[in-house]
C-alpha cells in the first residue's frame, strides 16, 4: 500500500510545481493587483465605454451606430451594477491604481480624437475604437484580472461577463465590416 | 401473482380505450398521427446565447425564451421582423405561439442568433 501513496504524493508535487511555475512569471511582469484594485479596474473600464457610447449619442446619425451606442451605455451599466452591489457586499472600496490610471489616461486622449470628428468619419472612428478597445479590455479580464483575482465570487463576475464582451466585439466588427466603411 | 397479472391485463386494456378514444375525438384527428398536445419548448438566454440555439417543433408548440444572463436582451425574427419579444430584462420571460419556422435574433446584440424550425 505505501507505493500508491508515493505515487499520488509525486504527482501532487509535479501538479504543484507546474501550477506555481506560471504564477511566477506572470508575478515578475505584471504588478499584482489586489481585489479592491481589480474592482477599481473592471468599474472604470466598463465607465471608458459609456463615455464613447455618449460621444456617439451626440455625434452620430447612423440609426445603427446608434443602436450600439445604446447596447453599450445599456449593458456597462448593468455590469457596473453588478459589481457594485458585489463590492458593497463584500465590505470592498474599489482603489485606482497604475493599470486604471493608464486606461482612464488613454481614454482621455481617445475622447480627444473621437470629438474633433463628425459624420462618417467620426462613425468610422467610433466603431474602430470599439473593436479595438474590446479586444484590449478581454485581454485585461483574462489575464490580469481574473488571474489576479482572490475573491471566488469577484472571479465568477468577471468570467461571467466575458461573453457579454465577446458579443460587443463581434458587434462592432459586424458594423465595421457592413455599416461604417 | 395470477391475480396481479389479472390486474396489469386490465390496466393495458382501460389504457387502451383510453387511446382509442383520444385518438378517434374530433378536436385531435385534424392532427394527423401526431396524438401529442401542443408542447412547451424552453430556451434559455444566458452567456450571450441562446440555449438550445435550434430547435425543432409542431405547429402550435409554443416556445418559452426565459432570460438568465446579465443583461438585457430581445427575441425578434430575423427576415422581416415580423414578431419581436421587445426587450427582455434579466429575469423575465416571453412565450412564442409557432406558426411557422423561423430565424430569429438579439435586436440588441446581433451576433445571438437562433432557429426554429415546424417540422
Ligand atoms: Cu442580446
Amino acid at each position: 500500500m505505501k507505493n500508491p501513496n508515493y505515487v499520488s504524493l509525486s504527482c501532487i508535487g509535479i501538479i504543484l510545481a507546474s501550477l506555481a511555475f506560471p504564477l511566477l512569471v506572470n508575478a515578475q511582469s505584471n504588478p499584482s493587483l489586489s481585489d479592491a484594485e481589480v474592482a477599481s479596474v473592471a468599474v472604470a473600464a466598463n465607465q471608458i465605454d459609456m463615455s464613447y457610447a455618449d460621444i456617439a449619442e451626440a455625434k452620430s446619425k447612423n440609426t445603427k451606430v446608434l443602436k450600439f451606442a445604446q447596447t453599450m451605455k445599456r449593458d456597462h451599466a448593468a455590469v457596473i451594477e453588478q459589481a457594485s452591489a458585489l463590492v458593497k457586499k463584500l465590505g470592498v472600496t474599489p482603489k485606482d491604481n497604475a493599470v486604471s490610471k493608464k486606461l482612464l489616461a488613454d481614454a482621455a486622449q481617445t475622447k480627444k480624437t473621437l470629438n474633433d470628428k463628425s459624420g462618417k468619419v467620426f462613425d468610422k472612428a467610433y466603431i474602430d475604437n470599439e473593436v479595438s478597445y474590446h479586444k484590449a479590455v478581454i485581454n485585461t479580464v483574462q489575464t490580469l484580472l481574473i488571474p489576479d483575482t482572490d475573491n471566488a465570487e469577484l472571479k465568477q463576475l468577471l468570467q461571467n461577463v466575458l461573453p457579454a464582451l465577446k458579443a460587443h466585439l463581434g458587434h462592432a466588427e459586424m458594423l465595421q465590416k457592413n455599416v461604417v466603411q | 401473482m395470477k391475480g396481479f397479472s389479472y390486474r396489469w391485463y386490465g390496466y393495458i386494456f382501460l389504457e387502451l380505450i383510453i387511446f382509442l378514444a383520444l385518438f378517434n375525438a374530433p378536436g385531435t384527428r385534424k392532427r394527423g398521427k401526431d396524438l401529442s398536445a401542443p408542447r412547451v419548448y424552453t430556451v434559455e438566454i444566458s452567456g450571450m446565447k441562446f440555449n438550445p440555439a435550434a430547435l425543432v417543433v409542431h405547429q402550435g408548440d409554443k416556445v418559452m425564451f426565459v432570460n438568465h444572463d446579465l443583461v438585457v436582451h430581445d427575441v425578434t425574427e430575423a427576415a422581416k421582423k415580423s414578431w419581436t419579444s421587445s426587450p427582455l430584462g434579466v429575469g423575465k420571460s416571453w412565450s412564442l405561439n409557432v406558426q411557422q419556422s423561423a430565424v430569429y435574433y438579439c435586436s440588441i446584440h446581433p451576433v445571438m442568433r437562433g432557429s426554429i424550425t415546424v417540422k
